[in-house]
């Protein structure tokens, strides 16, 4: 899910982040400081499956991501710390130097670009529709839920999606858990989400519902990090494409959804 | 999955966010309090210097959302160089918030210990500070346990908004299951539960104060 959140507190968020930003000046770049230190530090949520989440057996954080991250930090010679908080202070924690990476989704947006600097793109993806199993009605794309209500993650990028058709009767939930409980009990009518989460929603809950059209463009997800750090963007990169090229990237991908996210939807 | 299951599945992690809420809370009690005796007292005394900067900060810290000073201590503060934990980065914003609700609370019992209780200290020959400490405070706290714990219940619910700076308390920790079990009603439920838990603990607590502090009056 690419995550555009923009809660009420967005705009003061970036008034701190460009403060924080302005005035936390590298003096090294954070290659060195990670050298240094031994660590790679990576934020994530912890609370969005299969991408990264505590298992409720070991209480360990584990998925997709928990993964690549550890792939990643062994390329670079260093060992994965991971701190989890809640999305809505993530990107602020990043600004404010409290870990040197987030690896939770983030979408490549030009306005993120413009905060932080990104790596190559490590998952691409679009958003699907869910709708409930026995649904007659077609619903081929946004369009097709004119004067409808569609359930969506606050703040999430799907927000912005589906307000760029007028006329969807938008309704936001704080999370997947709750739009998908009133999708099944029909207080709405779709339900839209990243094409990758989908089939987990799907696997995992025991409720009625099956996966719809995907509309849409196509999401790039890379990970974020402060700017003026030309090293570690270049050391990132080259592990990134490593674990790319020797195949553990595709092999963790395909443990997880099936198929390698690295690749288009079409190519999928 | 039944709920049974849920619960013992859920149990461990959502006990382990329960010790932090009640850690945040209790230390932050402990800090609020603090604070917010000095406060009031900064506010009653005769001497504009201080009531002035006491009055600015109770107005600030009330008249802000508590997220946004969160948010600020943590992210905003190591722009200055101020690095903080996300432990202490948490009990410095509640306390600092709930010292001005805390803070306001006794203010206005003392005003409403009666003025008579003043006069009759400074014609036995008590100083300023003797008749506040030894005559006005006694009865202006028993006034106040009330409303003080009422300000102290709500600061165990506004713990919950520390996990925006990477604590998982007890709210965080039942999102966590909500995310991979996508059962929210039933979480959510026994997480209000072990809230309310914590609050008749104190309430409890009020209560035994309540009588103590009232033994005089019965």
């Amino acid at each position: 899910m690419t995550r555009t959140k923009n809660r009420t507190l967005s705009a003061l968020l970036a008034g701190l982040l460009l403060a924080s930003a302005s005035v936390v000046a590298h003096a090294t770049d954070l290659l060195d400081t990670a050298k240094a230190r031994g660590t790679l530090k990576v934020a994530l949520e912890g609370t969005y499956p299969p991408f990264n989440f505590k298992d409720p057996k070991t209480g360990e954080l584990t998925g997709f991501e928990v993964d690549v991250a550890k792939l990643l930090a062994a390329k670079l010679g260093l060992k994965a710390e991971f701190t989890t908080t809640e999305w809505s202070g993530i990107l602020a924690g990043l600004g404010a130097g409290k870990y040197d990476v987030i690896i939770n989704q983030v979408g490549i947006t030009d306005e993120r670009q413009k905060a932080f600097d990104f790596s190559d793109p490590y998952t691409l993806s679009s958003a699907q529709l869910i709708v409930r199993k026995d649904e007659k009605r077609q619903f081929n794309s946004l369009e097709d839920l004119k004067g409808k209500k569609l359930g969506l993650g606050q703040g999430t990028n799907f927000e912005q999606k589906a307000k760029s058709v007028s006329g969807i009767d938008i309704k936001t939930y704080p999370g997947a858990p709750e739009y998908l409980a009133d999708l099944a009990s029909g207080r709405i009518d779709a339900a839209l989400n990243d094409s990758l989460l989908v089939g987990y929603l799907l696997k995992t809950s025991t409720l009625p519902l099956k996966g719809g059209a995907p509309v849409g463009s196509i999401d790039k997800i890379g990970i974020p990090f402060q700017k003026g750090n030309p090293q570690f963007k270049a050391a990132l990169n080259q592990a990134l494409a490593e674990i790319i090229r020797d195949g553990s990237f595709k092999q963790v991908s395909i443990k997880w959804f099936g198929i390698d996210v690295s690749k288009p939807p079409a190519a999928q | 999955m039944e709920i049974w299951d849920l619960l013992q599945l859920a149990a461990p992690i959502m006990l382990k966010g329960t010790a932090y809420t009640l850690l945040f809370a209790l230390s932050s009690m402990v800090g609020g309090l603090a604070l917010g005796f000095l406060l009031a007292v900064a506010r009653i005394i005769p001497w504009r210097m201080v009531q002035w900067p006491a009055a600015v900060y109770v107005s600030l810290m009330r008249g802000t959302p508590l997220l946004v000073q969160i948010f600020v201590v943590y992210y905003g503060l190591p722009s200055i160089g101020i690095e903080l934990s996300p432990l202490t980065a948490g009990v410095l914003t509640l306390s600092l918030n709930a010292s001005a609700y805390l803070s306001e609370s006794l203010r206005g019992a003392i005003i409403g210990v009666s003025k008579g209780q003043w006069y009759a200290s400074y014609s036995i020959g008590m100083t300023y500070l003797q008749t506040l400490t030894s005559v006005v405070m006694p009865q202006a706290i028993r006034m106040a346990v009330p409303s003080m714990s009422n300000s102290l219940i709500s600061l165990i619910k506004d713990t919950s908004l520390v996990s925006v700076i990477t604590v998982t308390e007890l709210m965080l920790s039942t999102k966590e299951i909500i995310a991979i079990t996508f059962r929210p009603l039933p979480l959510y439920i026994a997480a209000a539960m072990l809230y309310w838990l914590l609050s008749i603990c104190f309430e409890s607590l009020q209560h035994r104060l309540e009588c103590r502090l009232g033994r005089a009056h019965r």
